[in-house]
């Protein structure tokens, strides 16, 4: 228990630390990179409203400061809770984010949770069956869509089942001049609104969950503990329940917590498509009004929310398996 | 350096092969031999003719593109928006320029993207990979560290916020960001392959009759790495493709040249979703899938081959 605890703190220091890097890599993206903030911020006015706005953007920002001083800043707001105001919205950007991400975490929960229960079944069935032809399917399946880019199936779906077929709606996550609100029909029609993008990124990521589930249980199922489980009489549900699936649930862990971050990517591309108004979408914006305070915002919390992931998925696989060592 | 000292070197190099380990091939043939599970190897195999066919394919396109296509896709036409037929197999775009056509000359730019993406990850990753794992220590520490980032920033986010930030829509700067940012995984890999290289008795012996450490990164460890960061590249180039593809969907692409990404950019936002030609948007993501595919089918079938294990380490 004393190694578990050493692990640990080991661990959330190293959490701590990339959190940190984070921080500084994404003050250094947008201060060394070539764009000057100040101007970006600034209306395209005639004359010299727009030199006027620009000094003061200037001096507002602090980028007259060498950049010791800026970096110096820049921690302590953070630190501070105090994420800068969006140029374009004139909002402190955690407002503008919260009202975005909300649809965002809604998508990513049901597809995930979609996700992991019928790609781990699935990847079981394929597992059980190697080298049949239910086998061969899946696998096949799962390398068509592992290579698939998300924007180009969302497409597809909408094309298939929007355009030709039009059961579900084209765009947004309800219909416009409803209000969000815990009614039947409101209700209804968010999950109405959902149903593509949802199984759009569910199918997309099903396919590297099955794919280690599968290969990570064929690996199990040939070690010779498994053998002695046949040879001392259980059944074959047995073995797979109390011998073959705990063991091959390690890898399964360490790749959901891995996959996070791509995940999250197809929720951006798939908010693009179905012009979905979730933080996809912002982010979206922001890049086109160069909206920095936005983008690092987002950056930040995406890092962190990964890094969090991570560190919570090591911890799981410690408590699954305690002979693992995490250097 | 006399005759005499050369043959004697050549000799000794020929001598002491054995001594650096099993070679790429020996390890083909052993893994074949040490696992017997024929049906998996059988997938295995099969993927990899399919994967080269695949891309076999695709690079005769880039190559006599020229030769056979009746259009430039830069001829603008009076035909708009024209549905399929025999002259537009794929219909023509908002200008009445040849979907085709474009598709076939997007091939090029989409897998050089792929190819130089590649070559640089692989560079960055091999090299921080050989770093971290042969010398450890703190300098492993804060390279497993800074790689920790890089895996954690969305890596989607990554690209699109720097790329808007170097503000240069070209070839160049696409190529570069996709590089730079997808080394990380490679990286971890070669690392953990190097610690395991690290303790092999070949490495010890070398060692032990005092060479040096660039020595044994060079004619010990690295040629045992090599296969591993083979099969990564071919991966890597899959994720690549996709990668520009996706940026250029989202209207952050390179602007100089013609990618499958920039095609399907054109066909979104002139909504051929709803007034068609469906080809327009539906052809060049399916070439996008099959290329993916055809490398995932290559690297998946080497990696099965090499390596079963390490991917899950």
């Amino acid at each position: 228990m004393d190694s578990f605890r050493k692990v640990l703190a080991k661990r959330i220091f190293n959490a701590f630390l990339a959190i940190i890097l984070i921080m500084l890599i994404n003050f250094l993206l947008f201060r060394v990179m070539p764009g000057d903030p100040a101007l970006m911020a600034t209306p395209r006015l005639p004359g010299d409203a727009a030199e006027a706005i620009y000094e003061r953007n200037v001096e507002l920002m602090g980028l007259d400061q060498p950049l010791h001083v800026q970096l110096y800043k820049y921690f302590v707001q953070t630190f501070m809770l105090e994420w800068g105001e969006s140029y374009k919205h004139e909002l402190p950007v955690t407002t503008v984010v919260a009202n975005s991400i909300m649809w965002t975490m809604l998508l990513l929960g049901v597809s995930s949770f979609l996700t992991f229960v019928i790609g781990i079944k699935l990847g079981k069935m394929a597992a059980n069956r190697r080298g049949k032809p239910v086998d061969v399917t899946i696998t096949s399946f799962g390398l068509f869509f592992y290579g698939m880019p998300v924007f180009w199936f969302a497409i597809v779906l909408m094309v298939v089942f929007a355009v030709w077929i039009p059961a579900f709606p084209l765009s947004g996550y309800m219909d416009p001049g409803m209000h969000p609100g815990f009614s039947i029909d409101a209700i209804t029609n968010i999950l109405w609104h959902m149903t593509l993008p949802v199984a759009t990124l569910t199918i997309g990521a099903l396919a590297g969950i099955i794919l280690i589930q599968r290969n990570s249980l064929v690996d199990v199922l040939t070690e010779e503990y498994i053998v002695t489980a046949y040879a001392k009489g259980l059944s074959e549900k047995q073995v797979m329940k109390g011998h073959a699936t705990p063991n091959a649930r390690l890898p399964v862990v360490t790749t959901i917590a891995m996959d996070i971050a791509f995940i999250l990517g197809g929720a951006f591309q798939v908010e693009y498509v179905f012009s979905y108004k979730g933080i996809g979408w912002v982010t979206i914006d922001a890049i086109n009004d160069y909206d920095y305070p936005i983008l690092q915002f987002i950056v930040l919390i995406g890092g962190v929310a990964v890094v969090l992931a991570n560190l919570l998925a090591d911890i799981v696989l410690v408590k699954l398996d305690p002979r693992v060592t995490i250097t | 350096m006399t005759n005499f000292q050369k043959h004697l070197e050549r000799a000794s190099r020929r001598v002491l092969r054995p001594i650096a380990g099993p070679t790429w091939t020996d390890k083909i043939a052993l893994s074949m031999k040490g696992f017997g599970k024929i049906t998996d190897l059988f997938i295995a195999t099969w993927m990899g003719r399919i994967g080269i066919a695949i891309i076999a394919f695709f690079l005769f396109v880039v190559v006599y593109a020229d030769f056979f296509m009746p259009y430039d896709s830069h001829d603008v036409g009076d035909d708009i928006r024209a549905a399929a037929s025999w002259e537009h197999p794929f219909g023509t775009d908002g200008l009445g320029r040849d979907v085709f056509t474009r598709t076939v000359h997007g091939t090029k730019a989409s897998l050089l993207v792929g190819f130089v993406a590649m070559a640089i990850s692989m560079g960055i990753g091999t090299g921080v990979g050989l770093v971290s794992g042969f010398w450890g220590g703190w300098r492993d520490e804060a390279i497993m560290r800074f790689n920790d980032v890089f895996l954690s920033i969305p890596w989607l986010v990554l690209m699109m916020v720097i790329v808007a930030l170097f503000n240069a829509r070209n070839l160049f700067a696409v190529v570069f960001v996709i590089g730079i940012t997808g080394w990380s995984f490679t990286a971890r890999i070669v690392r953990s392959q190097v610690l395991s290289l690290k303790s092999r008795q070949f490495v010890e012996r070398a060692k032990a009759i005092g060479s040096g450490d660039m020595h044994i990164i060079r004619k010990h460890i690295f040629p045992n790495v090599i296969p591993i960061v083979f099969a990564n590249a071919i991966l890597t180039i899959a994720i690549a493709i996709l990668s520009e593809s996706t940026l250029s969907f989202l209207g952050l692409g390179p602007q100089d040249v013609e990618t499958w990404g920039r095609v399907l950019e054109d066909a979104y936002k002139e909504s051929a979703v709803l007034a068609g030609p469906l080809p327009f948007i539906i052809m060049p993501g399916l070439c996008i899938v099959i290329v993916v595919l055809g490398f995932t089918f290559i690297g998946y079938a080497m990696d099965e081959v090499l390596n079963p294990k390490l991917r899950q380490r």
